[in-house]
């Protein structure tokens, strides 16, 4: 069962406590410019209704996990406990944006997540010396040991 | 059921002769489904029939029901039975029912023991049944060897005083005040500040009924001031209770007031002070000088000098405008503290609350934007006599506003504030909503909730109106309050949980509706008292159901909110209810004191007076020139503390005799004694602490065996020694938090005697760890269910040759001991 997976990872206990008051929809960043599902929502669904909606659901991925829900909740619920969990569940059923899959790509090759065009000329500029070189290799043993190899192809 | 019984034989299992006038009857109770879901009750009762000295058993289903009492006592006729044991619930529960059923079949109440298989057992293993039958086995086991050794005891009444003491001026302390002071009783109402009122009176309306507060209050107020029986003490606080139910002698600091009685309240005085500071009855919203009165209707009508303030303060004249502007010359400063000893027989607690202090909470902005206001702030604002004289105004720019919110659960429903409901914000964020419509029909309110709660009389009916007139309830708390620096107004950002969508409303203010609380200052109080608080903080009633006013001490009652969050109504119906309780103890004059005190043996006493030093109660007295000590038995309170001191064997407690509970442990550890815990529980805390694990059904494991004493304190070394020899897996000593124990401390001799005996333990070679000490208060089932838990986890590690090896170890060290002393 793909549900039991999930409360391995994350105590569902912790759930119940929520009264879906919506302080933490109100203190969402990700909600004010984006359609992100609040907190507030996803506590429900998993709680309640299938979890699976929100596994399958791209807009998982626009919570910047800045913790504020988490801070503000009366009854100190995990929240971004929770959104690492659903996450990890979503990488495993395919859910994953394609750039996000791009930037873990060009960090298994590059040993960087992000390409910046004429970085050293702009170190440079700021009396910097170019970066050192990534030791890729070692880089990929680690993606490797926390398992991203399992779901992300690099 | 079966009925059928067994006539025991006439010597017991190791062939001593039982005594003849030893015929014990053993009845075990279903309790309906609670005992008999989980033990097999008539298993036990079978069982019970081999026990020495036992001569019939039977099992039934409800014992505490009139036939089952109705069957003790025939039986006790009958059969002519000397002893009953009675396997159903607590004693804390039943005891009385059983004693009196003993009591009027002509059995010495005395002679009746109980087991607890229902809040000890059957509850708290609900899914192994083996083990509850098998645990319920030992302690009717326990109990049958317990009551062959109990003796006939003669309780000594003691008078009780016929005045009585109430502590908070709050509208609840002034109701039972006035209901003793009517019933004929002296009463003393003991008030903190300058006046009595309490929270009443700085509301301005109370819900439903939507009554002016201070207009049904002020009558009360004078008719409290002006009663013959009842002497105010204001500006008074509790420092020193002393004695037992019937009989305190409680010391009462009252402060000056540096203004005599003579005092008009003219107020002249006010305007000649130099001095000011924010008003703490208008909740800081206005100033008040040194020299004032709490508010217009402050009862007694007399200003005072809050000499922290006043610029006397150094003990030295350095002004006195207010006494030249005074033309009744009632200004005093050579006025001094004065300590009151006062004796009475009963005491009722009414200290009120607190209110929550939302800083904390930064998102909201309380204390950092001048529009965002708390609900108490509120009623001072709307009130005709506070300091906008009733006109709604926002603080920032004292210009009325448009659009209101409140905010409900405010400090309450929150593992960040209080975890409990406050009770009363629902309701009073509904009144206030209504008053603002009434006086301004144009505003706008929204009230955002969590749930509304509008559960009382005609609750509903004004929630309904409210909706009606026009105020809006939002589903859903704002998370964040953003202030626009150049109007002062708020923006709330939030989520409408019905619709689902998020909203962002701009107010002109915002109301929190706070939660209430536990004064700061309440352990004090507790302590004095030896009252328990339950975990929310607030002082815990004697049962919850059937108790509601009485306390674990006796005489001492609550009424109002200091019990729990409560409204108007209901603190007052508890304050005739707790004045009540006190006028049934003092109407009657006299109280029976349970005949558990301690007793000395002269011939044994070598006047070492080491049992007086450890006394909570100075009643035990006596010196070496009369050779022996002796207990003052009307002082005493029966908790033990002072048999384990005794080093010659001198000192018993009447009822918790040292070969009483001897014989419990010895039962206990006849089999498997390496597999178990034997657990000492103090009557008040933990005892009822693992009554209310069975309560609330929490689960712990089924190989721990409660000895009930008075005190944790009455735990003799003596007792530790012999589990320890007969191979028990491990002991619990378990008492009230320090601090909170119910005999003035004696449990800090628990703790002394504990660490010597785990020094011992070290010595000897003896895993230490099989001796635990821990505090567990009466409201601590779950923390009772843990101890027990981790015990057990302790004692899995150890092998049944260990425990062998190492009672064999102790056996050889105390015949050392013994052949050298």
């Amino acid at each position: 069962m793909i549900g039991m997976k999930l409360w391995q990872h994350f105590s569902r206990e912790a759930l119940y406590e929520c009264y879906q008051c919506a302080r933490c929809t109100g203190s969402c960043p990700a909600m004010e410019v984006s359609p992100a599902i609040g907190p507030r929502e996803t506590i429900l669904k998993c709680l309640n209704h299938d979890h699976e909606d929100v596994v399958k659901d791209e807009r998982l991925w626009l919570c910047c996990t800045c913790h504020v829900c988490e801070d503000r909740c009366p009854q100190k619920i995990p929240i971004s406990e929770l959104l690492v969990a659903l996450r990890n569940h979503a990488v495993r059923r395919g859910n994953v944006p394609d750039r996000l899959i791009m930037a873990i790509e060009l960090l298994a090759k590059t040993g960087r997540s992000m390409i910046v065009h004429q970085l050293d000329d702009m170190r440079a500029y700021h009396g910097l010396g170019p970066l050192p070189p990534v030791p890729v290799d070692e880089v990929r043993d680690i993606l490797k040991a926390t398992g991203l190899d399992e779901v992300v192809e690099f | 059921m079966k009925t059928d019984q067994l006539i025991s034989p006439s010597k017991d299992k190791e062939g001593h002769p039982i005594s003849r006038d030893l015929r014990t009857g053993v009845y075990v109770c279903h309790c309906g489904k609670n005992i008999g879901g989980t033990i097999r009750c008539e298993e036990v009762a079978e069982w019970a029939r081999s026990l020495p000295g036992v001569i019939l058993a039977k099992d039934s289903m409800y014992m505490c029901s009139e036939p089952g009492q109705e069957q003790i006592k025939a039986d006790i006729q009958e059969h002519n039975l000397t002893r009953v044991v009675v396997a159903s619930c607590s004693p804390r529960l039943h005891e009385p029912t059983f004693r009196a059923a003993c009591e009027s079949a002509g059995l010495n109440p005395y002679l009746l023991e109980m087991a607890n298989i229902r809040e000890h057992c059957s509850w708290v293993h609900l899914h192994d049944k083996d083990a509850a039958t098998e645990k319920a086995k030992d302690l009717v086991g326990m109990a049958v060897h317990r009551a062959a050794l109990l003796e006939p005891q003669h309780e000594l009444t003691v008078p009780v005083i016929r005045k009585a003491m109430v502590i908070g001026g709050g509208v609840a302390g002034i109701q039972a005040a006035l209901d003793l002071a009517d019933a004929g009783y002296k009463v003393y109402l003991v008030e903190k500040t300058g006046s009595i009122g309490g929270r009443m009176a700085q509301l301005d309306k109370t819900f439903p009924t939507m009554d002016c507060s201070i207009c049904i209050l002020a009558p009360k107020m004078s008719e409290a001031g002006r009663h013959p029986n009842i002497e105010l003490l204001t500006l008074s606080e509790v420092k020193e209770v002393h004695g037992h139910i019937g009989n305190f002698k409680v010391k009462v600091l009252k402060k000056a007031r540096y203004v005599t009685k003579e005092c008009s309240a003219c107020g002249d005085c006010i305007q000649a002070c130099p001095q000011l500071v924010p008003d703490e009855f208008n909740e800081g919203l206005s100033f008040r000088h040194a020299i004032y009165i709490p508010f217009a209707q402050a009862v007694p009508s007399t200003f005072l000098v809050d000499m922290n303030l006043c610029l006397n303060n150094q003990g030295i004249v350095a002004c006195d405008r207010c006494f030249q502007a005074c033309s009744h010359r009632c200004i005093d400063f050579s006025e001094k503290d004065q300590v009151l000893e006062v004796d009475v027989g009963t005491i009722v607690v009414a200290t009120g609350v607190d209110v929550y202090d939302p800083t904390a909470l930064t998102e909201l902005g309380y204390g950092r934007f001048p529009n965002v206001i708390t609900t108490l702030e509120f009623e001072r604002l709307i009130n005709a006599g506070g300091p906008s004289a009733g006109e709604l105004i926002r603080p920032s720019d004292r210009q009325r506003p448009r659009k209101v919110a409140f905010i409900q659960c405010i400090g309450s429903r929150s593992k960040r504030s209080n975890p409990y409901c406050s009770n009363v914000c629902c309701m009073n964020t509904i009144k206030d909503s209504l008053l603002i419509k009434e006086h301004w029909p144009d505003t706008e309110i929204y009230v955002f909730y969590l749930d509304i709660r509008a559960f009382g009389k005609g609750f509903e009916d004004l929630f309904q109106r409210a909706r009606r007139e026009g105020v809006t309830f939002i589903r859903g708390i704002p998370g964040e309050i953003i202030e626009d620096i150049n109007t002062g107004d708020l923006t709330l950002l939030g989520e409408n949980t019905l619709l689902g969508t998020r909203y962002r409303y701009t107010m002109d203010a915002v109301i929190l509706s706070v939660g209430i609380m536990q004064r700061k200052d309440s352990g004090l109080l507790q302590r004095l008292l030896n009252l328990s608080a339950d975990t929310d903080g607030f002082y815990m009633e004697a049962h919850p159901k059937l108790k509601p006013v009485d306390t674990t001490t006796g005489g001492v009652f609550l009424a109002g909110a200091a019990e729990g969050p409560k409204d108007i109504k209901d603190s007052v119906t508890q304050a005739s209810a707790a004045a009540s309780r006190a006028n049934i103890l003092m109407s009657k004059g006299e109280v029976k004191v349970p005949a558990i005190t301690a007793r000395i043996d002269p011939d044994k006493c070598t006047a070492c007076g080491m049992c007086a030093r450890v006394c909570p109660y100075h009643a035990i007295e006596g010196n070496k020139d009369q050779g022996y000590y002796r207990v003052i038995e009307a002082a005493c309170q029966g908790c033990g503390a002072c048999v384990p001191e005794c080093n010659f064997g001198a000192v018993d407690q009447t009822h918790f005799t040292d070969e009483q509970i001897v014989s419990q442990i010895d039962s206990l550890l006849a089999h498997d004694p390496h597999r178990k815990i034997l657990a000492f529980a103090c009557n008040w805390c933990s005892y009822a602490g693992a009554d209310f694990a069975g309560v609330s059904r929490i689960q712990y494991p089924p190989n721990v065996r409660i000895i009930r004493t008075m005190c944790s304190a009455r735990v003799s070394h003596h007792w530790l020694e012999r589990a320890l020899m007969l191979g028990v897996g491990g002991v619990l000593v378990s008492g009230c938090h320090p601090g909170d124990c119910h005999y003035n401390n004696a449990n800090k001799h628990t703790e002394r005697r504990a660490e010597k005996f785990w020094k011992r333990m070290e010595k000897v070679g003896i895993n230490e760890n099989r001796l635990r000490l821990a505090w567990v208060s009466a409201a601590e089932g779950s923390r009772f269910a843990r101890v027990v838990e981790e015990m057990e986890k302790g004692l899995r590690k150890l092998t049944a040759k260990q425990i062998r090896d190492e009672a064999e170890k102790l056996k050889q060290y105390l015949s050392r001991k013994g052949d050298t002393a």
